[in-house]
């Protein structure tokens, strides 16, 4: 009888002494902002595939900027079959989802939303599980299986780096050039309006084919052109909520590109 | 130096020296392995961007779910009041703690940056599955660690030197119904979450189904009962060190052959399920492993050999009474659980959905572990092995004369020892 009263009163304490454990523990690590907070801005890319040519200078401006090993492509293009004797393309970034699968999964909440929308990465955080690309169903993220050494075949002809590298057994994706975007607004440009402000890929685009821009302002490109053409997301019928609308082929006039001289 | 050669030359042919000189090999090898990876980084595996996870992660999964028997029978034993299976329960218990740090060994070799493990503990992401497994092989582990403190305070030599330590370890034993208790709530945790893990993922359609959780924990105690049992009967078979009580191993064989029932059962009712959604994707998977890359897994080692037979031995009197038909048995089974764990994590990787608008077809990937994760993974299994049979040698883990008196009469002078 004695013994059972020690078991059960130990076991009060232990479960006592969990408790506080686990309280204190979260208390050090509680979450700076809740993921409902949305930002003023929201930001959303709108790739226009009737302009787009696929001369894959977006991969390479990004590859550039991000400092990204030439194995790994951030943005990915792929052609997607002919329509009407023209080729078609679909470039693929992050699509920065609302309800992101990599977000919800990833243990240490390595990958986050910003009050803004941007998926982000804190590869400082990162153990190199892979539950994140496991999870994401655009195959955006891509795994450091070795160290990025040496020089970026991409720099300087498409610009020069402005992040630091990642190391060796994290994975990496695309940023929506959130170091463009921050900086951008803190010298006062309009990100989507001002070429320093916006991705590197919308600006390199020589036919215009990609546009960020703030989904929340009614008169930002974005905006406009979403009212203007028909638009879709990548495999939406998984609710990822993407912030990257393409307008398909053949509904936007095609522009004449303007050759350099 | 010299004695510690002059014994090693004189056991090293006797079978004992030679299976520890065979197991030092391969640690030896694996070290080399694992170095290697720490070394040069994970380019050295046969993982991609589409297939990151392989080999390792079904080692990690199968040996978690082989360790299913600690805490299933520690339930039976402590909370259901099935006090004569005790022995078992303490060899279930060592086998747990072992697997569990297999686990542990497989991950640190996964994880892209094993230096920020710590890291796991420190940021909660409570959303996720992984951070679920993660705080459950943790706590689980340490529950496992106090359950077998009595065990290691058996170990002769840390007797003699710390007698006020073993008293301390085997007085732990007073606290076994709470250690089952907290075991079973962390173990059942852990092991449906291994299987929600997968089942979470909407990108890939065969592993997305709220079954998985329950297929995962179910396959985890058969196979956790089923290894702890091969365990006992075979180190009975090879040493005098090891003692078994047969009519007891019977009584449990025979509840696992009703539990198979169950777990067919369950995996009935998967296919069919699977069979008849036509999900793009799901379909194409399932025929990966019906008639793919995966089908002879699939057919023998999951269904055939790592379900239906077993079953069959175990629950037919004649050859369940059988020691070698019953062994066999236990191995199909154990079998069979690796199979499903690395058919379920592979299979999902293999299909490779487009987000390609309009495109219905998918595309496969491929997979085959390199010689590196071969050589590591088998290096972890040569490391289970190792710590079992020297707890069989050392630490009396199979010892079915052990009954809960002798903790009994144990505890008694932990208490006055105490009080005194």
């Amino acid at each position: 009888m004695n013994d059972q009263n020690i078991s059960r009163r130990d076991f009060i304490k232990l479960t006592a002494v969990g408790l506080a454990v686990a309280a204190g523990t979260r208390a050090i690590t509680k979450a700076d902002a809740s993921e409902d907070a949305k930002g003023e801005r929201q930001w959303a890319m709108v790739i226009d595939q009737s302009n787009c040519t696929g001369c894959g200078y977006c991969t390479l401006a990004c590859q550039a900027r991000n400092d990204v090993n030439p194995d790994i492509e951030w943005n990915k293009v792929t052609s997607t079959g002919m329509l009407d004797g023209r080729m078609t393309y679909l470039p693929r970034p992050c699509m920065h989802c609302e309800h992101a699968p990599c977000v919800e999964v990833c243990p240490v909440g390595a990958s986050y939303y910003r009050d803004d929308g941007i998926v982000m990465m804190d590869y400082d955080k990162c153990i190199g599980c892979r539950y994140c690309q496991i999870a994401c169903p655009y195959e955006a993220r891509s795994f450091n299986w070795e160290a990025f050494e040496g020089e970026n075949p991409a720099v300087p002809e498409w610009g020069a780096p402005e992040v630091e590298r990642r190391p060796r057994g994290v994975p990496e994706k695309c940023s929506f050039c959130y170091q463009r975007i921050d900086r951008g607004l803190a010298l006062g440009l309009a990100p989507g309006v001002d070429d320093e402000a916006t991705p590197s890929c919308c600006v390199v685009c020589p036919t215009g084919a990609r546009v960020l821009g703030d989904l929340n302002d009614p008169n930002s490109n974005v905006s406009q052109l979403l009212k203007k053409y028909p638009s879709y997301r990548l495999r939406e019928n998984l609710g990822t909520g993407c912030r990257v609308y393409y307008l398909p082929a053949g509904v936007v006039p095609v522009r004449k590109v303007e050759t350099e001289s | 130096m010299k004695s510690i050669l002059k014994t090693i030359r004189e056991n090293i042919f006797t079978a004992w020296g030679l299976w520890l000189a065979l197991l030092g090999m391969i640690l030896f090898s694996a070290l080399v392995g694992g170095l290697l990876v720490f070394w040069k980084g994970l380019v050295i595996t046969n993982l991609t961007d589409l297939v990151p996870w392989g080999l390792w992660i079904t080692l990690d999964l199968s040996a978690i779910a082989l360790s299913a028997g600690a805490f299933s029978l520690c339930v039976g034993v402590y909370l259901f009041g099935l006090k004569r299976y005790a022995p078992i329960a303490r060899t279930a218990t060592f086998v747990g703690l072992i697997g569990y740090t297999m686990a542990m060994l497989a991950l640190v070799l996964d994880i892209g940056r094993p230096d920020r493990f710590w890291k796991a503990l420190v940021y909660w992401n409570t959303h996720s599955l992984m951070w679920e497994v993660t705080m459950c092989v943790i706590l689980y582990l340490t529950v496992l660690v106090l359950e077998t403190m009595p065990i290691l305070a058996s170990l002769e030599w840390l007797r003699k030197k710390y007698p006020r330590i073993t008293e301390k370890m085997e007085k732990v034993h007073h606290y076994a119904p709470v250690l089952a208790i907290i075991g079973l709530g962390l173990s059942s945790l852990h092991q449906s979450s291994l299987g929600a893990m997968y089942g979470v993922i909407k990108a890939r359609p065969i592993w997305y189904k709220p079954e998985m959780a329950v297929v995962f924990m179910f396959s985890a105690i058969v196979g956790g009962i089923a290894l702890t049992l091969l365990a006992s009967m075979f180190s009975a078979r090879l040493t005098p060190k090891a003692k078994v009580n047969d009519i007891l191993i019977e009584r449990v064989a025979q509840f696992l052959g009703y539990m198979m029932i169950g777990y067919l059962y369950f995996r009935f009712w998967d296919w069919l399920a699977q069979t008849y959604t036509y999900e793009p994707g799901r379909t194409e998977a399932f025929e990966i492993l019906t008639r793919g890359t995966l089908s002879f897994n699939f057919w023998f080692g999951e269904m055939i050999l790592g379900a239906l037979l077993p079953t069959v031995i175990l629950l037919y009197r004649p050859l369940r009474s059988a020691p070698f038909w019953r062994m066999l048995a236990m191995v199909m089974i154990v079998g069979g659980v690796v199979a499903m764990r690395f058919d379920t994590n592979l299979v999902g990787l293999l299909t490779v959905i487009s987000y390609l608008p309009g495109q219905t077809t998918v595309t496969y990937a491929s997979y085959t572990p390199s010689l590196v994760e071969w050589v590591t993974g088998i290096g972890i299994i040569a490391y289970g092995l190792l710590a079992f049979s020297l707890g069989v040698k050392y630490l009396r883990v199979v010892d079915h004369r052990l009954t809960s008196e002798t903790h009994q009469t144990v505890r008694v002078t932990a208490d006055e020892t105490v009080r005194a």
